[in-house]
């Protein structure tokens, strides 16, 4: 694959996450979202049999692939990739086919009923181009999510990927996805 | 054509949108002109919680699109959590009050009509006076919460010459406050990012409530490997994070805490330089904790003795980077003082006492005043009797519980009119059914609110304030390490007919003959705030920034000279308290092992969850998804024995009521205990989520509270559950 300029990726340290859904309203906010639907979301584990028990909590959204399937499966190019690695929907293209919600392997897609298109998180790509972070990397009280260029040797996310061990998730779907979950 | 192309014609009108791939490319990412000309972001102060985090509110042709964290504020750490980012719904919610309301029917009928501001305002003198005529001005009461404005409201009863005003801490945080004051003259924060080993009990602070605190506790036991003890009855987030977590039989903290101090004492793991020089009364506490054992702890909080032991150690060994955090809200038990005094003893003698990673001292910044017309001090003395019941306590806040037992008693006098500013006493006190008594036997109720509260149901006359994004308050401190100025300036005009705070106190007050008590503007106000402000157009930078973050903080040891003097009896840090002893308390904490619940009942346990804590955000659409309904947690092996299973929905019974919820059954709670959250169950139909959804805690908690502060004792219910 030819180099990218930017390679936008965002890295998860779950560890610090205490479940307090402030990434969840931030988006709703910022990115206009109706109730039905969430762009980001929790997933929350509780396991164990009393009092040996352990809780852990981990945000999930979109994971921007670098081949993402639901761009393959988009009939008419509305689902694209952008230069700097961000997976976006044209609105104005989408025909509400609703192909990529199926081919996505993270669930990571809905279908806004009430204007007929298939959305999902862009990392909030209007507020990058002003110069600001996205909505849930901003506003997370224990800052969980770093987000960043992987081009960037100089960047916090690229220094936490050398420094540290992580996993993706479900790799084997093989669309190369670009949220890294510390380990 | 191909199979892309006929897709994209056959979309209709959207299909003419889509000129060419390149364009169609960028269209989404690129604002419109016209949009971003109509944009604005305006530096502001949240009031979704107290906590006052620095907002920049992003306003989108004339409406408020979004709340951002504002980086520049280093206590909100550029931060907002879910309730902050929610604070636009205040504005914007079709649930809000939008004009004054007088009541028409019986109270709590939910009938009203609207009224123009100034027959809402004749109509309130009107009865405030008749009850001052009748009973004198101590015969109305004027409750109020902490908020920027506050200070107008309570002015304002003073100014009418009403001894009678009650706050929020005894329902909250009056025993952490007062134990922590008369052990060390003031009271502390805690330096939990730079700690090493911190013990937590009686809070629950990843979970709860989100502020500074929460976050250096993150970051300190997650990245700077500090260690975290946690007790608790239940499984909560805080547990999940912690190295070691403890499931505590419910109000024997102190038990453990005396073992501690036994174990530090004895082993002589106490920082000798630093009792010497500043503390007293070492000697009378060494005999003291002699008799309570890490064997004796073991029986009282299951928690296993050699677990103790080595806790103390490592505690002493971490020290001066060690604190057991004092709590926030410490509304739990009867006893709840002596646990946090016990707390604030241990952590002096270990010297965890302004140094890096233990208690530090509050900052200051001096705030100027503008100076108004001062009145005559009330002459009657207060009806909850503060003097007698509580000597030791803060009398200005009041002791909310006596007061309601009083008012109801009609003891020592009667009270008659009640002003309510912004506070929801119906959900916030335990023992509804009392609240509600208190409510009916008066002749006015009058409510301030932004919303329509279980206790504006209930009023007479309902005021609708402006909402902290639609007015400009007065400038605040936010106290702590490093302390910092915010302020909080109007982003919006008001969406709908209401008026602010300092409207309202001069609308009252000009109809109570008052009026020259309050002949100022906000301006006025707060030029006379900031002029003492070490910048050179403090305003105008305040209005910039929205925060204002003086230089030289935090300070560490500026009361580490043995010249010193802390505001107490004796100048120095009280082991012994001398106050205590004269006023008939036990001058050392004295452990008195909490009643248990009988076979067959439970104890419930109340705690928050950060996107409410309080009651007023339940109704908030975007928050309340998170928790549509409460549920009973009930621990899995008590629910077999019950014959419940998941989902079921039980009756739960005390003393003075009973709810109705669904069960959650679960693995993360003692088999003593029941919890469910706070705020449900609501009587104000305009709260369209929650009125009548789930249930109500206050209906259930039985009235009990501390001896020494007057704090509220949440947690000395026992209940009966069964399937219905």
């Amino acid at each position: 694959m030819a180099a990218r300029p930017k390679r936008y990726a965002m890295v998860v340290d779950s560890k610090k996450c205490i479940n307090c859904k402030a990434c969840v309203v931030a988006c709703r906010a910022e990115n206009s979202v109706p109730l039905a639907y969430s762009r980001p979301w929790m997933n929350e584990e509780t396991r164990g049999v009393w009092p040996k028990l352990m809780a852990a909590f981990a945000p999930e959204q979109c994971h921007q692939c670098d081949h993402p399937a639901c761009v393959r499966v988009c009939p008419t190019g509305a689902s694209h990739h952008r230069p700097d690695g961000i997976v976006v929907v044209n609105e104005a293209e989408c025909v509400g086919c609703r192909y990529c919600m199926i081919a996505c392997p993270y669930d990571a897609r809905f279908f806004r009923e009430d204007k007929g298109v298939v959305e999902k998180c862009d990392f909030c790509v209007h507020r990058l181009e002003r110069g600001q972070l996205p909505a849930c990397v901003e506003t997370c009280p224990s800052k969980v999510r770093v987000f960043g260029d992987l081009n960037d040797p100089k960047s916090k996310l690229a220094e936490l990927l050398s420094d540290r061990q992580y996993r993706v998730k479900k790799p084997e779907a093989g669309t190369g996805p670009q949220i890294y979950y510390l380990i | 054509m191909d199979r892309r192309k006929f897709l994209r014609f056959s979309a209709g009108g959207a299909a003419g949108a889509a000129i060419g791939a390149s364009l169609a490319y960028m269209k989404p990412f690129s604002h419109s002109p016209e949009k971003e000309a109509g944009r604005l972001e305006v530096p502001t102060t949240c009031e979704a919680c107290v906590n006052k985090c620095s907002v920049i509110a992003v306003v989108e042709n004339g409406t408020i699109h979004k709340l951002n964290p504002n980086p520049e504020n280093p206590k909100s750490r550029g931060m907002l959590c879910a309730r902050g980012n929610a604070g636009l719904q205040q504005v914007y919610s079709p649930a809000r009050l939008k004009r004054p309301l007088i009541r028409v029917g019986g109270r709590g009928e939910g009938n009203w009509r609207p009224a123009s501001w100034d027959e809402a305002f004749d109509f309130a003198a009107k009865k405030l006076s008749e009850t001052k005529d009748k009973y004198g001005p101590q015969g109305t009461l004027w409750s109020s919460s902490e908020s920027f404005q506050e200070v107008f409201f309570r002015n304002l009863g003073a100014a009418f010459g009403s001894p009678n005003q009650v706050r929020h801490p005894t329902l909250c945080l009056a025993s952490v406050n007062l134990a922590y004051s008369l052990t060390f003259g003031t009271v502390p924060s805690f330096d939990l990012l730079n700690s090493k080993y911190i013990i937590m009990s009686g809070a629950n602070r990843l979970e709860s409530f989100i502020t500074p605190d929460t976050m250096d506790l993150i970051e300190s036991a997650e990245y700077r490997k500090a260690k975290l003890i946690y007790l608790d009855p239940r499984f909560t987030v805080t547990a999940s994070k912690a190295d070691e977590w403890y499931p505590i039989r419910p109000g024997t903290d102190l038990a453990f805490l005396l073992a501690m101090l036994n174990v530090i004492v004895g082993e002589n793991r106490y920082d000798k330089e630093f009792v010497a020089n500043y503390t007293v009364g070492f000697d009378k506490l060494t005999e003291h904790v002699k008799a309570f054992s890490p064997d004796w702890a073991e029986k009282e909080t299951e928690i296993p003795a050699k677990d103790i032991v080595r806790i103390a150690r490592e505690f002493s060994d971490a020290a001066p980077r060690a604190v057991y955090y004092a709590g926030r809200r410490s509304s739990w038990y009867r006893e709840d003082f002596h646990t946090r005094r016990a707390q604030a003893i241990l952590n002096a003698i270990v010297g965890s006492w302004d140094r890096e990673g233990g208690m530090v001292p509050n900052g200051k910044i001096a705030l100027g005043e503008y100076l108004f017309l001062p009145w005559d001090d009330p002459i009657a003395p207060r009806v909850d009797e503060m003097d007698k019941n509580f000597p030791l306590a803060a009398k200005g806040d009041g002791a909310y519980l006596k007061l309601r037992e009083n008012v109801i008693a009609g003891t020592p006098y009667p009270v008659k009119a009640w002003m309510i500013h912004k506070q929801d006493p119906m959900n916030a006190l335990p023992g509804q059914a009392r609240t509600l008594e208190m409510l009916q036997q008066m002749d006015f109720v009058g409510v301030v609110d932004v919303q329509m509260s279980d206790t504006a149901w209930y009023a007479d006359v309902v005021f609708p304030e402006s909402t902290y994004l639609e007015r400009t308050d007065p400038v605040e401190v936010l106290s702590g390490i490093a302390p910092v100025v915010v302020y909080r300036q109007q982003v919006v005009k008001p969406v709908h007919d209401t008026k602010t705070t300092l409207e309202i106190t001069q609308g009252l007050a000009k109809r109570l003959g008052l009026s020259q008590y309050f002949d100022f503007t906000m301006d006025q106000w707060v030029a006379a705030q900031v002029k003492e402000l070490p910048l050179e157009a403090p305003l105008e930078y305040l209005k910039k920034h929205g925060v204002y973050v003086p230089p030289g903080f935090p300070k560490y040891g500026t009361t580490l000279n043995p010249d010193h003097r802390f505001i107490t009896k004796s100048g120095k840090i009280e082991l012994y308290s001398d106050r205590l002893q004269e006023a008939n308390y036990d001058p050392l904490p004295v452990y008195h092992a909490p009643a248990q619940p009988p076979p067959g009942k439970f104890r419930i346990i109340t705690g928050r969850r950060a996107y409410f804590t309080q009651a007023n955000t339940t109704n908030n659409p975007w928050l309340n998804q998170f928790a549509p309904e409460n549920s009973l947690w009930l621990n899995a092996a008590a629910a077999d024995s019950l014959g419940i299973a998941d989902g079921d929905r039980v009756e739960m019974t005390s003393t003075v009521g009973a709810v109705r919820l669904k069960t959650r059954v679960t693995q993360e709670i003692r088999p003593d205990c029941v919890f469910m959250l706070h705020g449900y169950g609501k009587k104000s139909k305009w709260q369209r989520l929650v009125a009548g959804t789930g249930g109500c805690d206050s209906e259930l908690l039985e009235t009990a509270w501390d001896k020494v502060s007057g704090n509220a004792a949440l947690h000395e219910t026992f209940v009966s559950v069964r399937k219905v």
